[in-house]
Protein backbone atom coordinates (compact mmCIF):
# COMPACT_ATOMS: atom_id res chain seq x y z
CA UNK A 1 0.00 0.00 0.00
CA UNK A 2 1.56 3.20 -0.73
CA UNK A 3 -0.77 6.40 -0.30
CA UNK A 4 0.36 10.01 -1.05
CA UNK A 5 -1.17 13.53 -0.31
CA UNK A 6 0.11 17.16 0.64
CA UNK A 7 -1.48 19.45 2.90
CA UNK A 8 -0.29 23.62 2.87
CA UNK A 9 -0.84 24.62 6.19
CA UNK A 10 -0.31 28.66 6.65
CA UNK A 11 2.32 28.48 8.95
CA UNK A 12 6.30 29.26 7.99
CA UNK A 13 7.99 26.33 7.77
CA UNK A 14 10.21 26.47 10.94
CA UNK A 15 6.72 26.47 12.68
CA UNK A 16 5.55 23.49 10.85
CA UNK A 17 9.35 21.70 11.11
CA UNK A 18 9.27 22.42 14.76
CA UNK A 19 5.52 21.12 15.10
CA UNK A 20 6.73 18.10 13.52
CA UNK A 21 9.31 17.35 16.11
CA UNK A 22 7.28 17.85 18.75
CA UNK A 23 5.77 14.67 20.82
CA UNK A 24 3.24 16.80 22.20
CA UNK A 25 1.57 17.76 19.19
CA UNK A 26 2.01 14.77 16.98
CA UNK A 27 0.32 12.64 20.21
CA UNK A 28 -2.37 15.11 19.88
CA UNK A 29 -2.87 14.57 15.97
CA UNK A 30 -2.82 10.42 15.90
CA UNK A 31 -6.47 9.61 16.51
CA UNK A 32 -6.97 7.25 19.28
CA UNK A 33 -2.89 7.83 20.50
CA UNK A 34 -2.89 7.07 24.44
CA UNK A 35 0.74 8.04 24.81
CA UNK A 36 3.84 8.67 22.53
CA UNK A 37 7.02 8.94 24.25
CA UNK A 38 10.70 9.13 23.44
CA UNK A 39 13.19 6.30 24.18
CA UNK A 40 16.41 7.86 22.22
CA UNK A 41 17.41 10.32 20.02
CA UNK A 42 15.45 9.40 16.52
CA UNK A 43 13.47 6.97 18.08
CA UNK A 44 9.72 7.21 19.93
CA UNK A 45 7.82 4.42 20.86
CA UNK A 46 3.87 4.93 21.29
CA UNK A 47 0.67 3.69 22.05
CA UNK A 48 -2.46 3.82 19.68
CA UNK A 49 -6.03 2.80 19.69
CA UNK A 50 -7.77 2.29 17.12
CA UNK A 51 -11.11 2.06 15.83
CA UNK A 52 -12.52 0.84 12.59
CA UNK A 53 -15.56 -0.29 12.42
CA UNK A 54 -16.57 -3.09 14.67
CA UNK A 55 -12.56 -3.35 15.39
CA UNK A 56 -11.03 -2.03 18.22
CA UNK A 57 -7.14 -2.66 19.05
CA UNK A 58 -4.60 -1.34 20.47
CA UNK A 59 -1.01 -1.01 18.77
CA UNK A 60 2.04 -0.17 20.30
CA UNK A 61 4.89 0.62 18.22
CA UNK A 62 8.41 1.80 17.81
CA UNK A 63 9.07 4.89 14.86
CA UNK A 64 12.67 5.51 13.93
CA UNK A 65 13.51 8.85 12.12
CA UNK A 66 16.26 8.83 9.39
CA UNK A 67 17.90 11.12 6.58
CA UNK A 68 16.78 14.42 8.60
CA UNK A 69 17.25 17.71 6.96
CA UNK A 70 15.84 20.02 9.09
CA UNK A 71 13.61 21.69 8.55
CA UNK A 72 13.03 20.19 4.73
CA UNK A 73 12.24 16.55 5.43
CA UNK A 74 12.80 13.24 6.79
CA UNK A 75 11.59 9.68 6.75
CA UNK A 76 10.13 8.39 9.45
CA UNK A 77 9.92 3.81 9.32
CA UNK A 78 7.83 2.18 12.62
CA UNK A 79 6.28 -0.82 13.21
CA UNK A 80 3.61 -1.64 15.26
CA UNK A 81 2.09 -5.15 17.08
CA UNK A 82 -1.78 -5.20 17.82
CA UNK A 83 -1.64 -8.21 19.26
CA UNK A 84 -3.57 -11.04 17.88
CA UNK A 85 -4.69 -8.00 14.98
CA UNK A 86 -1.40 -8.85 13.26
CA UNK A 87 1.32 -6.31 12.46
CA UNK A 88 1.35 -3.40 10.23
CA UNK A 89 4.98 -1.94 9.32
CA UNK A 90 6.04 1.11 6.96
CA UNK A 91 7.54 4.45 6.20
CA UNK A 92 6.90 7.56 5.40
CA UNK A 93 9.02 10.57 3.38
CA UNK A 94 7.46 13.81 4.37
CA UNK A 95 8.83 16.70 2.73
CA UNK A 96 8.32 20.44 3.65
CA UNK A 97 8.20 23.31 0.85
CA UNK A 98 8.21 26.81 1.33
CA UNK A 99 5.13 28.54 -0.64
CA UNK A 100 3.28 31.96 -0.67
CA UNK A 101 1.48 32.40 2.73
CA UNK A 102 2.75 29.33 4.45
CA UNK A 103 4.40 25.66 3.99
CA UNK A 104 3.15 22.58 2.10
CA UNK A 105 4.07 19.80 3.43
CA UNK A 106 3.90 16.56 1.14
CA UNK A 107 4.02 12.98 2.19
CA UNK A 108 4.21 9.76 1.03
CA UNK A 109 3.16 6.17 3.23
CA UNK A 110 4.60 2.85 2.40
CA UNK A 111 2.96 0.54 4.90
CA UNK A 112 2.09 -3.20 4.75
CA UNK A 113 0.37 -5.22 7.20
CA UNK A 114 0.32 -9.24 8.50
CA UNK A 115 -1.11 -11.75 10.74
CA UNK A 116 -5.15 -11.57 11.15
CA UNK A 117 -5.24 -8.53 9.54
CA UNK A 118 -3.87 -8.94 6.56
CA UNK A 119 -5.44 -12.25 6.32
CA UNK A 120 -8.90 -11.56 6.65
CA UNK A 121 -8.50 -9.00 3.52
CA UNK A 122 -7.43 -5.53 1.79
CA UNK A 123 -10.95 -4.22 1.27
CA UNK A 124 -10.29 -1.36 3.18
CA UNK A 125 -6.79 -0.60 3.83
CA UNK A 126 -6.71 1.77 1.25
CA UNK A 127 -9.44 4.19 2.30
CA UNK A 128 -8.57 3.64 6.43
CA UNK A 129 -5.41 5.00 5.38
CA UNK A 130 -5.97 8.13 3.85
CA UNK A 131 -8.60 8.94 6.20
CA UNK A 132 -6.17 8.50 8.73
CA UNK A 133 -3.73 10.61 7.04
CA UNK A 134 -6.53 13.13 6.23
CA UNK A 135 -7.38 13.37 10.14
CA UNK A 136 -3.95 13.52 11.29
CA UNK A 137 -3.25 16.20 9.04
CA UNK A 138 -6.14 18.10 9.12
CA UNK A 139 -5.46 18.40 12.91
CA UNK A 140 -2.11 19.00 12.60
CA UNK A 141 -2.82 22.01 10.64
CA UNK A 142 -5.12 23.15 13.11
CA UNK A 143 -2.96 23.49 16.16
CA UNK A 144 -0.10 24.10 14.13
CA UNK A 145 -1.73 27.54 12.51
CA UNK A 146 -3.41 28.35 15.97
CA UNK A 147 -0.07 28.58 17.82
CA UNK A 148 1.99 31.82 17.50
CA UNK A 149 5.18 30.64 15.90
CA UNK A 150 8.24 31.25 18.79
CA UNK A 151 10.90 32.53 16.07
CA UNK A 152 8.44 34.17 13.14
CA UNK A 153 5.58 36.65 12.73
CA UNK A 154 2.19 36.40 13.09
CA UNK A 155 0.84 32.73 12.53
CA UNK A 156 -0.15 31.30 9.18
CA UNK A 157 -1.02 34.93 8.38
CA UNK A 158 2.22 36.34 6.93
CA UNK A 159 4.12 34.85 4.20
CA UNK A 160 6.65 32.69 5.44
CA UNK A 161 10.13 34.94 4.88
CA UNK A 162 12.91 32.20 2.85
CA UNK A 163 15.72 34.36 4.56
CA UNK A 164 14.36 32.93 7.99
CA UNK A 165 15.12 29.58 7.66
CA UNK A 166 18.51 29.17 8.28
CA UNK A 167 19.02 30.34 12.08
CA UNK A 168 16.02 28.51 13.26
CA UNK A 169 16.70 25.26 11.98
CA UNK A 170 20.02 25.04 13.49
CA UNK A 171 18.00 25.11 16.88
CA UNK A 172 15.38 22.44 15.78
CA UNK A 173 17.64 19.95 13.70
CA UNK A 174 17.91 18.10 17.08
CA UNK A 175 14.48 18.00 18.38
CA UNK A 176 13.40 16.22 14.46
CA UNK A 177 12.83 12.68 15.34
CA UNK A 178 8.99 12.94 15.64
CA UNK A 179 7.77 12.25 12.14
CA UNK A 180 8.07 8.74 13.00
CA UNK A 181 4.19 9.28 14.46
CA UNK A 182 3.31 10.18 11.34
CA UNK A 183 4.40 7.19 10.18
CA UNK A 184 2.86 5.18 13.07
CA UNK A 185 -0.02 5.98 12.58
CA UNK A 186 -0.46 5.54 8.86
CA UNK A 187 0.47 2.02 9.81
CA UNK A 188 -1.67 1.30 12.65
CA UNK A 189 -4.30 2.71 10.09
CA UNK A 190 -3.57 -0.24 7.92
CA UNK A 191 -3.68 -2.80 10.10
CA UNK A 192 -7.13 -1.83 11.72
CA UNK A 193 -8.93 -1.32 7.73
CA UNK A 194 -7.99 -5.15 6.62
CA UNK A 195 -9.82 -6.47 9.74
CA UNK A 196 -13.15 -5.10 8.79
CA UNK A 197 -13.45 -6.76 5.25
CA UNK A 198 -14.57 -10.14 6.27
CA UNK A 199 -17.91 -9.07 6.82
CA UNK B 1 -13.71 -15.36 20.65
CA UNK B 2 -12.84 -13.76 24.39
CA UNK B 3 -15.11 -13.89 26.89
CA UNK B 4 -18.41 -11.19 27.27
CA UNK B 5 -21.49 -11.34 29.68
CA UNK B 6 -25.02 -11.07 27.32
CA UNK B 7 -28.29 -9.46 28.19
CA UNK B 8 -31.17 -8.82 26.54
CA UNK B 9 -33.30 -5.99 27.65
CA UNK B 10 -37.31 -5.37 26.90
CA UNK B 11 -37.18 -2.03 26.55
CA UNK B 12 -34.97 0.71 24.56
CA UNK B 13 -34.13 2.77 28.08
CA UNK B 14 -33.02 -0.54 29.80
CA UNK B 15 -31.01 -1.03 26.85
CA UNK B 16 -29.17 2.47 27.03
CA UNK B 17 -29.11 2.12 30.74
CA UNK B 18 -26.90 -0.75 30.56
CA UNK B 19 -24.90 0.73 28.10
CA UNK B 20 -24.43 4.12 30.00
CA UNK B 21 -22.91 1.80 32.94
CA UNK B 22 -20.31 0.14 31.47
CA UNK B 23 -18.46 1.42 28.06
CA UNK B 24 -17.20 -1.44 26.78
CA UNK B 25 -20.59 -3.04 25.91
CA UNK B 26 -22.04 -3.59 22.82
CA UNK B 27 -25.72 -3.27 21.39
CA UNK B 28 -26.17 -6.42 19.13
CA UNK B 29 -28.45 -6.16 16.65
CA UNK B 30 -28.23 -9.16 13.68
CA UNK B 31 -24.77 -9.24 14.72
CA UNK B 32 -23.27 -10.12 11.27
CA UNK B 33 -20.55 -8.12 11.34
CA UNK B 34 -20.07 -7.83 14.69
CA UNK B 35 -19.58 -11.53 15.58
CA UNK B 36 -16.91 -12.59 12.79
CA UNK B 37 -15.62 -9.48 14.40
CA UNK B 38 -15.33 -11.18 17.79
CA UNK B 39 -14.81 -14.73 16.40
CA UNK B 40 -11.38 -12.88 15.04
CA UNK B 41 -10.66 -11.28 18.69
CA UNK B 42 -10.51 -8.23 16.68
CA UNK B 43 -12.99 -6.66 18.90
CA UNK B 44 -13.66 -7.82 23.09
CA UNK B 45 -16.45 -6.26 24.26
CA UNK B 46 -17.58 -6.83 27.92
CA UNK B 47 -21.12 -7.38 27.27
CA UNK B 48 -23.24 -7.67 24.72
CA UNK B 49 -26.45 -6.03 25.13
CA UNK B 50 -28.89 -8.03 22.81
CA UNK B 51 -31.58 -5.81 21.34
CA UNK B 52 -33.31 -8.34 19.46
CA UNK B 53 -36.13 -9.11 22.14
CA UNK B 54 -37.28 -5.28 22.36
CA UNK B 55 -40.45 -5.12 20.97
CA UNK B 56 -40.69 -1.58 20.17
CA UNK B 57 -37.55 -1.93 17.53
CA UNK B 58 -39.57 -4.41 15.36
CA UNK B 59 -42.33 -4.07 12.82
CA UNK B 60 -42.74 -2.61 9.27
CA UNK B 61 -45.67 -0.48 8.69
CA UNK B 62 -46.95 2.06 6.09
CA UNK B 63 -48.24 5.52 7.39
CA UNK B 64 -49.37 7.56 4.34
CA UNK B 65 -46.64 8.41 2.18
CA UNK B 66 -43.92 7.12 4.44
CA UNK B 67 -42.80 3.61 5.39
CA UNK B 68 -41.40 2.78 8.16
CA UNK B 69 -38.96 -0.30 9.01
CA UNK B 70 -38.29 -0.92 12.38
CA UNK B 71 -34.28 -1.38 13.05
CA UNK B 72 -34.17 -4.86 14.13
CA UNK B 73 -36.29 -6.09 10.95
CA UNK B 74 -34.73 -8.73 8.85
CA UNK B 75 -33.46 -8.36 5.83
CA UNK B 76 -35.85 -11.23 4.83
CA UNK B 77 -38.51 -9.35 6.50
CA UNK B 78 -37.96 -6.33 4.53
CA UNK B 79 -37.91 -8.51 1.45
CA UNK B 80 -40.80 -10.61 2.04
CA UNK B 81 -43.00 -7.86 3.07
CA UNK B 82 -46.08 -7.07 0.79
CA UNK B 83 -46.33 -3.43 2.70
CA UNK B 84 -42.55 -3.16 1.21
CA UNK B 85 -43.25 -4.38 -2.06
CA UNK B 86 -46.03 -2.23 -2.63
CA UNK B 87 -44.52 0.91 -1.45
CA UNK B 88 -41.10 0.46 -3.01
CA UNK B 89 -40.56 -2.94 -5.04
CA UNK B 90 -36.66 -1.81 -5.14
CA UNK B 91 -36.31 -1.48 -1.75
CA UNK B 92 -37.59 -5.17 -0.94
CA UNK B 93 -35.38 -6.29 -4.27
CA UNK B 94 -32.33 -4.52 -2.15
CA UNK B 95 -32.85 -6.05 0.85
CA UNK B 96 -33.67 -9.46 -0.96
CA UNK B 97 -30.03 -9.55 -2.18
CA UNK B 98 -27.77 -8.45 0.41
CA UNK B 99 -25.19 -11.23 1.50
CA UNK B 100 -26.30 -14.55 1.56
CA UNK B 101 -29.28 -16.69 3.10
CA UNK B 102 -27.53 -16.63 6.34
CA UNK B 103 -26.99 -12.87 6.38
CA UNK B 104 -30.33 -11.80 5.32
CA UNK B 105 -32.00 -14.19 7.78
CA UNK B 106 -30.03 -12.35 10.73
CA UNK B 107 -28.64 -8.99 9.63
CA UNK B 108 -31.03 -6.02 10.42
CA UNK B 109 -31.44 -2.73 8.74
CA UNK B 110 -31.04 -0.51 11.94
CA UNK B 111 -27.50 -2.83 12.21
CA UNK B 112 -26.21 -2.16 8.89
CA UNK B 113 -26.60 1.51 8.85
CA UNK B 114 -24.93 2.13 12.18
CA UNK B 115 -22.20 0.45 10.90
CA UNK B 116 -22.07 1.84 7.74
CA UNK B 117 -19.86 -0.53 6.03
CA UNK B 118 -18.71 1.57 2.48
CA UNK B 119 -20.09 -1.20 0.51
CA UNK B 120 -23.74 -2.00 2.23
CA UNK B 121 -26.63 -1.88 0.23
CA UNK B 122 -29.29 -0.21 3.28
CA UNK B 123 -26.85 3.23 2.72
CA UNK B 124 -28.15 3.56 -0.70
CA UNK B 125 -31.61 3.50 -0.18
CA UNK B 126 -31.46 5.61 2.84
CA UNK B 127 -30.26 8.54 0.86
CA UNK B 128 -31.93 7.87 -2.49
CA UNK B 129 -35.30 7.23 -0.99
CA UNK B 130 -34.54 10.41 1.51
CA UNK B 131 -35.22 8.85 4.37
CA UNK B 132 -35.20 9.92 8.16
CA UNK B 133 -33.32 8.12 10.93
CA UNK B 134 -34.84 7.79 13.96
CA UNK B 135 -33.31 7.37 17.03
CA UNK B 136 -34.04 7.71 20.62
CA UNK B 137 -32.90 10.95 21.47
CA UNK B 138 -34.08 12.35 17.65
CA UNK B 139 -35.12 12.45 14.18
CA UNK B 140 -32.05 12.37 11.31
CA UNK B 141 -32.34 13.08 7.52
CA UNK B 142 -30.67 10.65 5.95
CA UNK B 143 -28.39 12.94 4.12
CA UNK B 144 -26.47 13.85 7.38
CA UNK B 145 -26.27 10.71 9.33
CA UNK B 146 -23.06 8.76 7.09
CA UNK B 147 -20.38 10.89 8.16
CA UNK B 148 -17.66 8.50 6.26
CA UNK B 149 -16.09 5.16 6.63
CA UNK B 150 -17.79 2.99 9.31
CA UNK B 151 -18.69 6.38 10.79
CA UNK B 152 -22.22 8.22 11.51
CA UNK B 153 -23.30 10.96 13.60
CA UNK B 154 -24.55 8.95 16.17
CA UNK B 155 -23.77 9.89 19.34
CA UNK B 156 -22.88 7.66 22.71
CA UNK B 157 -26.27 6.43 24.44
CA UNK B 158 -27.93 6.68 20.92
CA UNK B 159 -29.59 3.58 19.28
CA UNK B 160 -30.90 3.92 16.23
CA UNK B 161 -34.63 2.46 16.55
CA UNK B 162 -36.63 2.86 13.16
CA UNK B 163 -36.10 4.38 9.21
CA UNK B 164 -38.65 6.53 7.78
CA UNK B 165 -38.67 5.97 3.72
CA UNK B 166 -40.61 8.56 1.64
CA UNK B 167 -42.36 6.85 -1.19
CA UNK B 168 -41.19 7.35 -5.03
CA UNK B 169 -43.25 7.42 -7.97
CA UNK B 170 -40.47 5.10 -9.13
CA UNK B 171 -36.94 3.85 -8.45
CA UNK B 172 -34.37 0.86 -8.80
CA UNK B 173 -31.40 -0.31 -7.62
CA UNK B 174 -28.99 -2.06 -9.12
CA UNK B 175 -25.35 -3.12 -7.93
CA UNK B 176 -22.57 -5.06 -9.52
CA UNK B 177 -21.91 -7.53 -6.44
CA UNK B 178 -18.33 -8.93 -5.28
CA UNK B 179 -18.86 -12.62 -6.58
CA UNK B 180 -17.87 -14.05 -3.34
CA UNK B 181 -19.85 -12.04 -0.63
CA UNK B 182 -22.31 -9.96 -2.93
CA UNK B 183 -20.79 -6.66 -1.42
CA UNK B 184 -21.47 -3.97 -3.75
CA UNK B 185 -18.12 -3.38 -5.73
CA UNK B 186 -20.57 -0.52 -7.01
CA UNK B 187 -24.62 0.05 -6.26
CA UNK B 188 -26.44 2.67 -7.76
CA UNK B 189 -30.11 3.65 -6.26
CA UNK B 190 -32.03 5.53 -8.53
CA UNK B 191 -35.56 7.42 -7.25
CA UNK B 192 -38.22 9.98 -8.63
CA UNK B 193 -39.30 11.67 -5.71
CA UNK B 194 -42.00 14.83 -5.99
CA UNK B 195 -38.99 17.03 -5.02
CA UNK B 196 -36.93 15.37 -7.69
CA UNK B 197 -34.44 12.45 -8.81
CA UNK B 198 -32.24 11.84 -6.32
CA UNK B 199 -28.86 9.28 -7.07
CA UNK B 200 -27.09 7.34 -4.18
CA UNK B 201 -24.11 5.56 -4.67
CA UNK B 202 -22.27 2.97 -2.63
CA UNK B 203 -19.64 0.66 -2.70
CA UNK B 204 -17.69 3.23 -4.30
CA UNK B 205 -16.50 5.55 -1.89
CA UNK B 206 -15.69 6.01 1.84
CA UNK B 207 -19.37 5.63 2.39
CA UNK B 208 -22.63 5.94 0.29
CA UNK B 209 -22.55 9.59 -1.01
CA UNK B 210 -25.04 11.49 -3.11
CA UNK B 211 -24.17 11.84 -6.82
CA UNK B 212 -25.42 15.76 -7.69
CA UNK B 213 -23.90 15.52 -11.16
CA UNK B 214 -26.52 12.86 -11.96
CA UNK B 215 -29.16 14.35 -9.99
CA UNK B 216 -28.53 17.55 -11.81
CA UNK B 217 -28.34 15.77 -15.68
CA UNK B 218 -32.39 14.11 -14.99
CA UNK B 219 -33.54 17.15 -13.23
CA UNK B 220 -36.40 16.87 -15.49
CA UNK B 221 -37.15 13.38 -14.51
CA UNK B 222 -35.61 10.44 -14.67
CA UNK B 223 -34.60 8.77 -18.36
CA UNK B 224 -35.04 12.92 -19.70
CA UNK B 225 -31.26 13.51 -19.20
CA UNK B 226 -27.87 12.15 -20.67
CA UNK B 227 -25.74 10.35 -18.34
CA UNK B 228 -23.72 8.37 -20.12
CA UNK B 229 -20.76 10.34 -20.47
CA UNK B 230 -21.11 11.25 -16.53
CA UNK B 231 -18.19 10.36 -14.73
CA UNK B 232 -17.90 10.66 -10.70
CA UNK B 233 -15.82 13.53 -9.60
CA UNK B 234 -14.87 15.19 -6.09
CA UNK B 235 -14.70 11.53 -4.69
CA UNK B 236 -12.17 9.69 -3.45
CA UNK B 237 -13.21 6.23 -4.76
CA UNK B 238 -12.16 3.36 -3.55
CA UNK B 239 -9.11 1.36 -4.76
CA UNK B 240 -8.56 -2.58 -3.45
CA UNK B 241 -8.22 -6.05 -4.63
CA UNK B 242 -11.69 -6.08 -6.00
CA UNK B 243 -11.38 -2.86 -8.33
CA UNK B 244 -9.39 -0.16 -8.95
CA UNK B 245 -10.43 3.68 -8.54
CA UNK B 246 -10.85 4.37 -12.00
CA UNK B 247 -12.73 0.68 -12.66
CA UNK B 248 -15.14 2.14 -10.05
CA UNK B 249 -15.90 5.30 -11.21
CA UNK B 250 -16.30 3.83 -15.05
CA UNK B 251 -18.55 1.11 -13.46
CA UNK B 252 -20.60 3.48 -11.63
CA UNK B 253 -21.60 5.11 -14.92
CA UNK B 254 -22.67 1.83 -16.45
CA UNK B 255 -24.52 0.73 -12.95
CA UNK B 256 -26.37 4.14 -13.20
CA UNK B 257 -27.56 3.78 -16.80
CA UNK B 258 -28.51 -0.05 -15.71
CA UNK B 259 -30.96 1.68 -12.84
CA UNK B 260 -32.48 4.12 -14.75
CA UNK B 261 -33.56 1.49 -17.17
CA UNK B 262 -34.74 -0.81 -14.52
CA UNK B 263 -36.60 2.14 -12.74
CA UNK B 264 -39.15 1.41 -16.50
CA UNK B 265 -39.53 -2.53 -15.71
CA UNK B 266 -42.36 -2.79 -13.58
Amino acid sequence: MELEGEQFIRAPRETVWAALNDPDILGQCIPGCEQLIRTGENQFDGKVTAKVGPVKATFAGGVTLSNITPPASYTITGEGKGGVAGFAKGGADVHLTEQEGGTLLVYTVKAAVGGKLAQIGARLIDGVAREYAEAFFTKFCTIVEAVPPSSAAAPGVVPSNPSANSEPSSTVAPESKKWLIVAAAGILAVLLYMVISSG
Amino acid sequence: MYEFAYCAPGTVEDAIGILAQDEDALPLSGGMTLLPTMKQRLRQPSRLVDLNRIPSLSGIHVNGEHLVIGSTARHTQVASSPDVSAFCPALAGLAGNIGDPQVRNRGTIGGSIANNDPAADYPGAVLALDATVITNKREIPGDDFFTGMFSTCLEEGELVTAVRFVRPSRAAYVKFPNPASRYAIVGVFVAEMSAGVRVAVTGAGPCAFRWHAAEAAMAGGLARGSIANLRIEGVNLNDDIHASADYRAHLATIILGRAVAAAFKD
